[in-house]
């Protein structure tokens, strides 16, 4: 394109120009500010947090990450049974969310006949809807107890006396317990992989999907072959989305794990986790090491959660390397 | 085979009157040249009807496309030529609006059948799509891909089947170093390249292109089109392209289409030189519309 400049084949006056200029430098200044300001207040509460947790760190130094002891009474603080039950219930979460999600989607975009796909897509969406309270008293009051009396006797039967996994699967059947929480938690987190991974699987060009059916592959192999390969960097996206919820959900798994602050090699055995603790015991506690403590917890929530964005991060740049072109 | 890439001579190919006919034994262009033709009938076409939902997007075609020659589809865009290549392996069938009337025989036999196994039936009918759809997986697996899906063969069979179907698609001697990298990572022209060595590979009875140049330069074009002439002697080839040199240069056979109608059916020759209907000529020599 070529001929006069801009201004004049627009023909605009020269101060209706200013105002324009002026209108695209408060727009931008405004936009700037806001996103600005949400990495403010991302450092101010790191630097609350820091600052809140010092004493407990200062007392209690690296110990503190590796100690078994939570002794409110003599004020001994260690935060290895939190940390262990908030991975612990997000890897079982994740364990049987994400192959449940990755069903949902082929169903949803492969299988699914073209009436039922919205309503169906819409119903898991729902699951997404529903608040966390009311699935935490759902898992206390409905499914602690049917697994107390149904799945839990029945592992402790099978899986208990295989060598070296059933050590996971030993003990009395609380109802109540890590496996609780993960079992919840992979329903609270379902939604939001599964519509992820749904959508993703969407982008994959319907050429590609036609060449992989043009050679005569079933729905099968074209899911295996093309489709999970070809989303891989989206899959692991909705995975990392719905991880960062189970690490960070404390109702509903306040009121199904039991809230013992020990370590036990069983999963049905009860635990905590560092916001499930949180939420107990904030107005509890009274001596400064006691809140210093908890808000060291909640430092380590949101160093793990970092890692977990960053290894997400890290991978999906691997993946994108690996793509090459 | 190595190939050189050459300065391409444009001049000769802007010019579609001067059109060399290589395997056809039509030396007159007589409304009887089919009838001429030694090369067997593979498809055959009996009033085909297709519908999108209720739109009847091919009102009843008839047509037979020859084995061992290059079948051309030209038309306006919209006019069927792309569907009617996709009745032919029924890759339509993964969408549920749509379907089709009447018969395709391949061998005698009727594909439309819904008892026909569409697998079986898709590995008999190789298709190339318009863009490069290399699979996310290396050079080697896209090319394996097919055949692993429906022979069991050891691994040295299995690499000769990979190697061939590359030399084959005149892609060997550019990727014969580097068979474990990603197919993505390869030029589109190299791409398309790729996808006809997969298509090949299960050595299937029929090649289907649907406009397998339309996103390539030059000289990529050229070497599909080299490869277009090669691949005859093995196959029954169809070709669907908005490029009417193309047509010219790469067909024996040109069936021009328009609004959902079969127009003209002749050799290419005819078609190209004395076309029996005025659309067809207005098409061909660009007046159309």
């Amino acid at each position: 394109m070529h001929g006069p400049p801009a201004v004049a084949a627009v023909g605009l006056a020269p101060h209706a120009m200013w105002r324009q200029r002026l209108g695209d430098t408060l727009f931008r200044g405004l936009t700037q500010a806001f996103a600005i300001g949400v990495l403010v207040l991302l450092g101010a509460v790191l630097v609350a947090l820091a600052a809140g947790a010092m004493p407990a760190f200062r007392k209690f130094g690296f110990d503190f990450l590796v100690s078994e002891t939570w002794n409110p009474v003599k004020e001994t603080f260690g935060a290895l049974p939190a940390i262990y039950g908030t991975v612990l219930t997000a890897l079982i979460a994740m364990l049987i969310a994400v192959p449940v999600a990755v069903g949902i989607a082929i169903f949803l975009t492969e299988l699914c006949p073209p009436v039922l796909r919205r309503p169906i897509g819409m119903l898991v969406e729902l699951l997404a809807a529903i608040p966390s309270i009311i699935y935490g008293v759902w898992g206390l009051l409905v499914v602690a107890p049917v697994l107390q009396t149904t799945l839990q006797p029945f592992l402790i039967d099978t899986l208990g006396d295989i060598p070296v996994v059933g050590v996971l699967f030993q003990g009395p059947p609380y109802g109540l317990g890590m496996l609780t929480a993960g079992l919840i938690l992979a329903v609270m987190v379902l939604p939001f992989i599964a519509a992820v991974i749904r959508d993703v699987f969407m982008t994959v060009p319907a050429m590609l999907r036609e060449s992989a059916y043009g050679m005569g592959a079933t729905t099968a192999e074209v899911v295996r072959s093309i489709v999970i390969p070809h989303s891989r960097v989206g899959i692991v996206g909705g995975v990392m989305l719905g991880l960062g919820r189970a690490l960070g959900e404390t109702m509903a798994v306040t009121f199904v794990i039991g809230n013992a602050h020990h370590i036990r090699a069983s999963l049905l055995a009860p635990g905590t986790t560092i916001s499930a603790t949180l939420a107990n015991e904030f107005t509890e506690a009274v001596s400064d090491t006691y809140t210093s403590s908890l808000i060291a917890l909640g430092l380590i929530l949101f160093v793990i959660t970092f890692i977990v964005l960053a290894i997400a991060n890290f991978m999906l740049w691997r993946l994108s390397a690996k793509e090459g072109a | 085979m190595t190939y050189e890439i050459q300065p391409i001579e444009t001049p000769s190919r802007s010019r579609p009157h001067l059109i060399q006919m290589p395997a056809v034994d039509t030396p007159t262009p007589t409304p009887t040249a089919e009838a001429k033709d030694q090369a067997q009938p593979k498809v055959q076409i009996k009033d085909l009807r297709f519908y999108y939902k209720t739109y009847e997007a091919l009102k009843g075609i008839n047509l037979t496309l020859h084995d061992k020659r290059v079948t051309a589809f030209i038309g306006p865009s919209g006019c069927g030529k792309s569907t009617l290549l996709r009745v032919l392996n029924r890759i339509y069938e993964l969408y549920p609006d749509q379907r089709a009337t009447g018969e395709v025989l391949v061998d005698g036999q009727d594909i439309l059948d819904p008892r026909q196994d569409l697998n079986l039936l898709r590995a008999r009918i190789g298709m190339v799509f318009q863009k490069p759809t290399p699979f996310p997986m290396s050079i080697y697996d896209n090319v394996a891909f097919g055949v692993r899906l429906y022979e069991r063969l050891g691994a040295r069979q299995l690499d000769e089947r990979v190697e061939e179907a590359l030399k084959r698609a005149a892609l060997w001697d550019e990727v014969k170093d580097k068979l474990r990298e990603s197919g993505l990572s390869l030029s589109g022209g190299q791409q398309q390249r790729l996808c006809i060595a997969r298509a090949i590979a299960v050595k299937p009875e029929i090649l289907l292109l649907d406009e397998p140049a339309s996103a390539l330069d030059p000289i990529s074009t050229q070497r599909i089109e080299e490869l277009i002439a090669d691949l005859k002697s093995d196959y029954c080839i169809v070709i669907v392209t908005h490029n009417m040199q193309q047509a010219a240069r790469s067909s024996d056979y040109t069936a021009f289409m328009y609004l959902g109608q079969l127009v003209e059916f002749d050799t290419t020759e005819t078609i190209f030189t004395h076309p029996k209907e005025r659309q067809t000529e207005d098409y061909i020599t660009g007046r159309f519309g």
